[in-house]
């Protein structure tokens, strides 16, 4: 599935007039991600460690931060957001500007089922609860993000809670956080590796212990 | 010697230290200014509490608000175990998560610097 992720990028970012490089961060698994990501050309980030997607994700940012790019966007390896979703973004936030662009799967939740719509809205509400954070989907993976927040955000949460946190660090540090509408693809695979309902418990936990944490200066 | 005053000077050692433990943290920015207020309130708290334990059992057990009895040495040595722990587990905990940061900024730079020494021999 990385490999037709990938494919799919080149071809939308080929015709694209950006600048752009591909970057897969493969988080220690056993499969042959990384083998994948090297045949197809593209810049491969192993974790030695499964640390979690929030680890994933900040060691994806870190590198491009480093390399100085001037917009880095993620996304999910299981082929759940369409290339041309991520170019949308990308040139939103080029041409409107903003700080942190999330592609929002609940403004149009064709193609969601419900039980999925269930627990994203749970985990946006808890969020909007928790952290003041005005949004229609807080899980989303696709984000974008612009020199200024790939400077300034971090966050410490290695895992799935850090979709929310991040938004929370955002709102901390005064950044304009955007979203537009874009359509999730579910096949058997996404939903297969997706999280699901059960862990969102875990999520809340986690989130609910930083939160209060927070209160005593963690 | 009276046990309210061994109760004091077995614990002041231990509050002395945590206390200490926490400025340090704080000036060698392993916290922020919030807690590090928490952690010196904290135990500013429970130094408090030791040094007026007489007169605040005195005002409860007159107002009739406890009927225990008074501090027998056993309580002495119960109460400073639980401010070991507390003093152990602070530590711990500050520890740990200096440490969980620290493996992670490794881990993540670790990670960027191989993937650039790998990407290049393939490309080679």
């Amino acid at each position: 599935m990385v490999g037709r992720v990938i494919t799919d990028l080149k071809n939308v970012f080929a015709k694209s007039g950006y600048d752009y490089q591909i970057i897969l961060v493969d988080d220690g698994s056993k499969d042959e991600t990384a083998v994948i990501g090297q045949k197809a050309g593209v810049h491969v980030i192993s974790h030695i460690l499964n640390i979690g997607s929030g680890g994933a994700t900040a060691t994806g940012l870190s590198y491009a931060q480093a390399k100085g790019f001037d917009i880095a966007a993620t996304l999910d390896g299981d082929g759940q957001h369409s290339a041309a979703d991520v170019l949308k973004g990308i040139k939103l936030l080029d041409e409107k500007g903003g700080d942190l662009l999330i592609g929002s799967r609940l403004i149009d939740t064709q193609g969601m089922s419900r039980v999925k719509q269930l627990g994203n809205k749970g985990l946006t509400f808890v969020t909007f609860s928790l952290f003041g954070v005005k949004i229609t989907d807080s899980q989303s993976g696709l984000r974008i993000f612009s020199r200024k927040a790939l400077n300034e955000l971090k966050w410490k949460t290695a895992g799935y809670e850090f979709c929310s946190e991040m938004l929370w660090r955002a709102k901390q540090l005064g950044l304009d956080i955007r979203e537009f509408p874009i359509r999730a693809i579910y096949t058997d695979y996404s939903m297969a590796k997706g999280q699901n309902n059960w862990n969102g418990f875990n999520i809340v936990k986690s989130l609910l212990r930083r939160r209060i944490m927070e209160l005593f200066g963690e | 010697m009276s046990r309210y005053l061994l109760l004091v000077i077995l614990n002041t050692p231990l509050i002395i230290a945590a206390m200490m433990n926490t400025v340090v943290g704080y000036k060698l920015g392993h916290m922020g200014r919030r807690r590090f207020f928490f952690g010196l309130s904290f135990w500013l708290l429970i130094f408090a509490a030791l040094v007026f334990v007489k007169p605040i059992y005195s005002y409860l057990f007159s107002n009739n608000l406890t009927q225990t009895e008074p501090l027998s040495l056993f309580d002495v040595m119960q109460i400073t175990g639980i401010i070991f722990t507390l003093f152990i587990a602070n530590r711990a905990y500050g520890k740990v998560d200096v440490l969980e940061r620290k493996v992670q900024d490794l881990h993540q730079e670790l990670s960027i610097k191989l993937s650039e020494k790998n990407n290049k021999k393939t490309r080679n």
